[in-house]
């Protein structure tokens, strides 16, 4: 772990591996939902709107993801002052948040013609806007903090950890709460979609999530570049003085 | 009486939107790091004086 | 100090959660309307399966009768509308209204509930041993 903290080697292996996890998702996320938009069956229940699964799912699950993320770098960064995890933390938000808006634009879109509603304030809907709102405090907390130096960083990581309470009550809304989003189909104890849409959903999860590791890369490189930049023209603009 | 929608309206928006906003966050991460690298970089050849 | 701090945010959290389990429930269940009714006239949502064999469409072609139970409990139900694509018999809805003092509950809006089950339309009907044989002749 501490072999990656020096932002040179960090540098050495982001250089290649950014492309190869942008281009590698793009191509497996793109056949995924090509393969689901032309080639699965309609469901049994809700006919063709069921492909926006495939669209859906892989965004709700990032969107959660993405927080993850900047709650575990916001915990190496408080606990072991770990140089890259501050700024692994900020360059999660911005595709986390794209993700969480996606999810619930195509869930709201998929609501209309399945449950016959653009939008419910029912317990997993609620709890999903309230972690896009979260991001949007996260972002702008993060920014701010990171123009005024070390200490306020403090505050953005601590809230980063405290927002992720939000995830588990997205994840347990619909099994605690009464809602109209149906319960999880993937579980622990298996899956309740058939295989025919398993397998390009999975593909397309793992497609999107690979373009997501590529969005964290390439913003953790160019928030490492604009610390660069900024501590050499602050060096030599003290050199002048 | 039962609500009767063409499906594809929903499926086809809900593609534009997945797919154009994640493009469009690839394009703009790729972008914004191109131009900090390059930023870096011209800072980095002693230009200072220039700059 | 961090630690103790983020313990007590996170023990009130919890404690939000908890107190929110009972109150943030989207709709009440056939069981929980028969056992405490609300008053006549209160708007509440209903929330259960449609039975099997209990849809009527009344004579005006836009009112449908039927009746929501969840297992424990039934309640009758009248709408005049137009109901979502997926609101069937044998899967869920969530019905918007006011609960009548005669014990029908007569809802202003219907949404579709589904289930977890993702199943293409050609499988629905096969039992398990069915589609497993299909899908190896494909194959």
């Amino acid at each position: 772990m501490h072999r990656l903290a020096n932002p040179a080697r960090f540098l050495r292996i982001a250089r290649w591996l950014t492309p190869a996890f942008l281009l590698s998702g793009l191509v497996l996320a793109g056949l995924a939902l090509g393969w689901g938009l032309t080639r699965v069956a309609p469901d049994h229940l809700m006919g063709e709107t069921v492909r926006i699964l495939f669209i859906h799912v892989p965004a709700a699950w990032l969107g959660m993801a993405g927080w993850m993320t900047i709650a575990g770098a916001s915990l190496a960064e408080l606990a072991w002052r770990h140089p890259l995890a501050g700024i692994a933390a900020r360059a999660a938000a911005v595709p986390g948040a794209v993700f969480t808006a996606i999810c619930l634009a195509t869930g709201s879109i998929w609501g209309r013609p399945t449950w016959g509603t653009w939008w419910v304030w029912d317990g997993r809907l609620t709890s999903m806007l309230v972690l896009l709102f979260l991001y949007f405090g996260y972002i702008a907390l993060a920014d701010a903090a990171a123009k005024q130096g070390e200490g306020r960083a403090r505050v953005a990581a601590i809230f980063g950890l405290v927002g992720a309470i939000n995830v588990p009550i997205i994840n347990r809304s619909v099994v605690w709460w009464n809602s109209l989003h149906q319960p999880p189909s993937i579980t622990m104890g298996g899956s309740s979609i058939d295989a025919s849409y398993l397998v390009p959903l999975l593909a397309a999860t793992l497609g999107s999530s690979l373009i997501f590791a590529g969005v964290v890369l390439a913003r953790m490189r160019a928030l490492l570049a604009d610390q660069q930049a900024e501590a050499r023209l602050r060096r030599k603009a003290m050199a002048a003085a | 009486m039962r609500e009767a929608l063409d499906p594809w309206n929903f499926v086809i928006a809900a593609f534009a939107i997945g797919i154009g906003g994640t493009l469009a966050m690839v394009a703009w991460s790729w972008l914004t790091m191109r131009r900090a690298e390059a930023r870096r970089d011209a800072t980095r050849q002693d230009r200072a004086r220039e700059l | 100090m961090l630690v103790i701090a983020l313990a007590v945010l996170a023990g009130a959290a919890l404690l939000a959660a908890w107190a929110l389990r009972n109150q943030a429930s989207y709709f009440y269940v056939p069981s929980e309307i028969v056992a405490s009714p609300p008053e006549p006239g209160r708007a509440v949502r209903l929330g259960g399966m449609v039975e099997k064999g209990s849809l009527r469409t009344q004579a005006d072609g836009v009112t449908l009768m039927f009746v929501v139970g969840d297992g424990k409990a039934r309640v009758p139900v009248r709408f005049s509308g137009i109901a979502p694509s997926l609101f069937v018999e044998g899967s869920g809805v969530v019905a918007e209204g006011k609960m009548r003092a005669d014990g029908t509950f007569v809802a202003d809006n219907l949404l579709a509930k589904h289930d977890e089950n993702y199943v293409p339309r050609e499988l629905e009907d096969m039992d398990q041993h069915q589609a497993r044989q299909v899908v190896s002749e494909t194959r």
